[in-house]
């Protein structure tokens, strides 16, 4: 009677076991197929990518980012989990749209847009300055166009990047390889996910469980990989991905900034006191203006106005 | 056994998701985009910003650089740890000199290890833009427009999809932030568009005169990005699980006070017990 009962419970374990062991080799299968599909479509893509860049009309913009402090500002906690696996860094760059102002010329804003066309259409302007009667030309602002983007930055937190991967072993060997490497946590390893290994450009992605892991590893430059008792030095570096989104080339116009020019013969004078001779004639209606917001003159030295929305 | 398989297959299925996704977005760019007429020959209208003078001056006449804007990076904290954050970076880099911190606590004492926080930071970037072969921006909506989204975009859709307005049939249609930009079936017809410019479109009971310019589209070619350290803030690790909190809180922030450790004033304090996980969020000093 116990006999039966145990034969039973064994054979039981031992389809378990096999049930098992069919999984986990169907498993490996199934990852085999799914990594060999993505190298398929890693080559499309590359080959996609050379192709446009021959066909592209290129308009290189090479941008150098002024440097910036950063401050730890709030706590947040977000839903969503795979913000907990990247460090991710996201900002607009924008030309800057300026005039260049030379000598003689001024600048000024109206508060309203009707004031400044008004006094564009007018053209001529006779202002009384210390008992001279000056011709000042009022013209639109001719302005420079730009372009506008934003980009997102993210530096994976359990993602590297390794290269110079010797050349040594068939692929799958390979892997192994790198996966038992950068397993060991005396080298500041730990459990690795999955590697990504790419013979031909001898390079490799390793994503690790755990975050830690690969801040640790980074530290260095290099990373000691094994291969039957011989050491050879890996590069790594961080795994970061960029995107760029809304694209924008533009050209600023301004509707309520009007240039004047005609003040070249005023050099001997105080910038300020002319700014406030050129605000008050504009000021009046008779004359054509109205409620003034800003007005620089630029009589010495030429000088960068600066324009924002 | 099974468990790192699940895990392999996963991190495989999420890289073909993401491989699909580029690959989709090339070929549909390699439909798009070529040889349109060559734009540093001829200048290309683009929409038009409202800008204004408010005085912002600089002496001198050194070319200017792009304006930063909105820079914000999240780090995530994991669980155990804590974020200090001091007044003067001085007190921060005194903190840092040691690795290992032991804070005392009534009869025991906790070890805690210290570093800096290393942050991502673009140096320089590269971006090669296209002009797209099929799709147009229309810009230059009059403001208080009260149109819907979707209202919006079926009436352009309605102008710019009939022949006699000189259009074509439109595939599909998108707002964004610069303008709609309106994509059809025919190389022809987005050329022609640009080349007019400008067209009075009915939007409703008016009609309006709208801006046609040719779409661009950028792609980050490079961008270099290097480490820098926030100058005043450190971060505490492997934080043992002992004390709760708010508890917490009060003794981190009692340590990293005291002179006598290297500590000076703490301008913040964010802890993460263990077990649970955080963002923190940095900007720039200026705003």
């Amino acid at each position: 009677m116990a006999d039966s009962g145990n034969n039973k419970s064994q054979v039981h374990e031992e389809l378990w076991l096999e049930e098992e062991f069919m999984k986990d080799e169907q498993r490996e299968r199934l990852i085999d197929k799914i990594a060999k599909e993505n190298t398929q479509l890693k080559e499309e893509i590359q080959r996609l990518e050379a192709e446009l860049q021959e066909s592209t009309i290129n308009s290189q913009i090479k941008e150098d980012i002024p440097e910036t402090e950063m401050k730890f500002t709030s706590l947040e906690n977000p839903e969503n989990d795979s913000q907990f696996l990247n460090v991710s860094c996201s900002f607009q760059v924008s030309s800057q749209i300026l005039y260049e102002l030379q000598k003689g010329q001024a600048l000024i804003t109206f508060e309203k847009e009707e004031v400044a066309q008004n006094v564009i259409r007018m053209g001529k302007h006779h202002v009384q300055i210390e008992d001279v009667d000056v011709e000042v030309m009022a013209k639109p602002v001719p302005l420079n166009s730009g372009v506008r983007f934003q980009v997102h930055v993210e530096v994976s937190k359990v993602k590297i990047n390794v290269t110079e991967i010797p050349d040594e072993l068939p692929e799958d060997q390979m892997r192994d390889k790198l996966e038992l490497s950068f397993s060991k946590s005396r080298n500041g390893g730990g459990e690795v996910l999955c590697v990504q290994y790419d013979k031909q450009s001898r390079s490799a992605v390793i994503t690790f469980l755990e975050t830690g892991v690969a801040d640790k590893i980074l530290k260095k430059k290099e990373y000691p990989l094994c291969i039957n008792q011989n050491y050879y030095r890996v590069i790594v570096s961080p795994y970061i991905e960029t995107d760029l989104k809304n694209f924008q080339a533009f050209s600023g116009i301004s509707r309520r900034t009007v240039l004047l020019t005609g003040m070249e013969d005023l050099q001997m004078m105080d910038e300020e006191i002319l700014e406030d001779l050129v605000n008050i004639y504009f000021q009046r209606e008779t004359n054509g203006g109205g409620e003034v917001e800003v007005v620089k003159c630029s009589l010495g030295q030429a000088c960068i106005a600066y324009f924002e929305e | 056994m099974s468990v790192t398989h699940d895990a392999a297959l996963h991190a495989l299925r999420e890289e073909q998701a993401r491989l699909k996704r580029r690959l989709q977005q090339l070929q549909q760019r390699r439909r798009e985009f070529g040889d349109f007429p060559h734009h540093d020959q001829v200048p290309f209208p683009v929409p038009l910003v409202p800008l204004v003078f408010r005085g912002h001056t600089q002496q001198g006449t050194e070319g200017s650089k792009p304006l930063v804007s909105k820079l914000r990076i999240c780090y995530p904290l994991p669980g155990g740890s804590a974020l200090v954050t001091f007044d003067d970076p001085k007190v921060a880099k005194r903190v840092l000199q040691q690795k290992e911190h032991k804070i005392d606590i009534d009869e025991c004492r906790l070890r805690v290890q210290v570093q800096s926080l290393e942050l991502p930071v673009v140096t320089t970037i590269q971006v090669s833009t296209q002009i797209s072969r099929r799709s147009v921006l229309v810009s230059g909506f009059p403001a208080g427009l009260r149109l819907s989204e979707e209202e919006l975009l079926d009436k352009l859709e309605i102008f710019f999809g009939k022949s006699r307005n000189g259009g074509g049939d439109v595939e599909s249609r998108k707002l964004l932030q610069s303008g709609v930009v309106l994509s059809f079936t025919k190389d022809a017809v987005a050329q022609h568009l640009c080349q007019a410019g400008q067209f009075t479109v009915p939007l409703g009971t008016k009609s309006f005169p709208l801006r046609i310019s040719p779409f661009l589209s950028g792609e980050i070619q490079k961008a270099e990005i290097v480490f820098r350290p926030v100058p005043q803030s450190v971060l505490v690790l492997d934080i043992p699980d002992v004390l709760d909190g708010p508890e917490l809180q009060d003794i981190l922030e009692i340590h990293f006070q005291k002179p006598s450790r290297g500590g000076g004033e703490v301008e913040a304090l964010t802890v993460v017990p263990p077990g649970q996980r955080g963002l923190a969020v940095f900007t720039t000093t200026s705003g």
